[in-house]
């Protein structure tokens, strides 16, 4: 066997030496590339779509900076120890905790903060400036529309977008990536709370304005509030306001007995027209005229004069509680 | 002509967030600057560096910047926008001027400009200021007691004046002079 090797290698020496030396044909075209990228799409296909990688596993990633830009960036000081508190979730906490626990460090006194407390804070301090803010600008609104506007504004939906836009996404510590809405939601209300505890809860306030209550902008009021019963709210302003009695009178129809029919009612009170509303039959144009009269008593109607977010709700006015 | 701007993701000039109506929020959250330390055609990018980094990091507290020297390799520019964007930019033999513009173009735009088509120059959520317009809308006050069918109410009102019609306006009014006439001269 070992000499059949000496002679193999002796002949593969020896096969340069007996070939004709001519200029030697590079081969230019890389005959491998294409079948591997094939093959690698393959794989990669087979796999289906992967889940988004986390910015923090990044080498160029540097946890403080980032924290340091995100209160420059929305023009606040914050205290760093409390905006990394503010970040961590409670399910987080638990993670390390156990890991820590498996780890054999047991020590009562290492525990993680997490922003339980913080949200609390936060999310008490929003829903007391926004009412303030709606009161103020909305003040013919009953408390039952403001209600529902702030609960638009404070819903999980609406903070978390506002949260994310805010760049929160990759900051948060949680177990799961991307953070679900409640984890980015509780992180935006434990940042106002940190924000309260670091620069005093007027800054808080003017967070809250600047970028909770602008979500209110060119939205259509009547989709986050509709009455139920509009006919007997509107009875029951007008009674309160002393307009009269309320009285619906029909002030056109055509296309009667056809599938295009079409009703306008127009609802009057002491001989003054309030609203006018369509409808494809007498009740619901009834309803539709009585939302419309709503609107301009509520001052909601969709010309109204835009929100003022520059306003300055008085500390005193909103009710902390 | 290439049709391939078709294909790209459309949208509308659109401030997110509402930005600008409580405070202004850069939109560029971090910037990542990936050069050669001695390779030529990241010459412009090493004088970027050296001479203007510094200032831009102190003006801008809000934008996280990263520098990533590697080997043999063009000189990048990333920018991560709040909306999730990533901008990916080759700065190859670009001059320190280039990049200083480039840098700033990163800077005040809200997500990769170049990557959206815009589908139209402006965008409103309320085209209409005075609403739709309805069968309701400005009638003449007579038509609302009137009862159909009707034939008056039936009639175009473009329709031509016929033949017959015109000749009965000529012999009215051919009747009216002769009245004026008889009139006149029994007046004398």
């Amino acid at each position: 066997m070992s000499f059949f090797r000496c002679v193999a290698g002796v002949l593969v020496l020896a096969r340069p030496l007996n070939s004709v030396r001519t200029v030697e044909a590079r081969r230019h075209i890389k005959r491998w590339v294409a079948p591997t990228l094939r093959e690698l799409a393959h794989r990669q296909q087979k796999q289906g779509p992967q889940k988004p990688e986390p910015r923090a596993g990044f080498v160029e990633w540097n946890y403080r900076s980032e924290l340091f830009a995100f209160g420059k960036r929305l023009g606040e000081n914050f205290e760093l120890p409390l905006l990394q508190e503010a970040f961590t979730q409670r399910s987080y906490a638990h993670q390390e905790e156990e890991k820590q626990r498996k780890l054999g460090i047991e020590e009562v006194d290492l525990k993680i903060a997490d922003n339980q407390q913080l949200a609390k804070k936060g999310a008490h301090i929003a829903r007391a400036y926004v009412e303030a803010f709606l009161k103020q600008s909305l003040p013919k609104v009953p408390k039952e529309g403001q209600d529902a506007i702030a609960s638009y504004l404070l819903s999980t939906e609406t903070l978390a977008h506002v949260s994310s836009h805010l760049g929160t996404k990759d900051l948060i510590f949680t177990t799961e990536y991307p953070p679900s809405p409640e984890s980015l939601a509780e992180s935006l209300q434990a940042v106002i709370g940190a924000l309260a505890d670091s620069s005093g809860v007027e800054r808080a306030f003017l967070f809250v304005r600047d970028f909770i209550c602008t979500q209110l902008n060119q939205k259509d009021l009547l989709d986050l509030w509709t009455p139920k019963q509009p006919l007997q709210l509107l009875d029951e302003i007008c009674q309160q306001r002393k307009l009269g009695e309320v009285e619906p009178r029909l002030l056109g129809d055509c296309g009667k007995n056809t599938v295009l029919a079409a009703y306008q009612v127009g609802i009057y009170a002491n001989r003054q027209l309030l609203g006018k509303g369509f409808g494809e039959d007498v009740p619901t144009a009834t309803e539709t005229a009585a939302l419309d009269a709503l609107q301009s008593l509520f001052d909601i109607h969709d010309n109204r004069r835009p929100f003022d977010f520059g306003l300055q709700v008085e500390t005193k006015n909103v009710r902390l509680g | 002509m290439s049709n391939s701007h078709l294909f790209m993701k459309s949208g509308f000039p659109r401030a997110p967030l509402q930005n600008g109506l409580g405070r202004y929020v850069c939109q560029l959250q971090r910037i990542t600057l990936k050069f050669c330390k001695n390779n030529g055609s990241s010459k412009g990018m090493r004088d970027f560096i050296e001479n203007h980094l510094v200032d831009f990091a102190k003006e801008n507290p809000g934008i996280v910047v990263y520098v990533k020297p590697r080997r043999h390799r063009t000189p990048v520019l990333v920018g991560e926008y709040l909306n999730g964007d990533r901008e990916w930019m080759s700065c190859r033999n670009s001059t320190e001027a280039d990049i200083t513009k480039w840098v700033d173009l990163l800077k005040t735009q809200n997500g990769s400009s170049s990557s959206l088509r815009l589908r139209k120059m402006w965008h409103t959520d309320v085209p209409s200021i005075q609403g739709p317009w309805t069968p309701f809308l400005l009638r003449a006050p007579e038509t609302h007691g009137q009862a159909y069918p009707s034939v008056d109410a039936s009639k175009p009102l473009d329709a031509p004046q016929t033949a017959t019609e015109k000749l009965i306006e000529l012999f009215r009014q051919q009747q009216l002079e002769t009245e004026d006439v008889l009139s006149q001269k029994r007046a004398e």
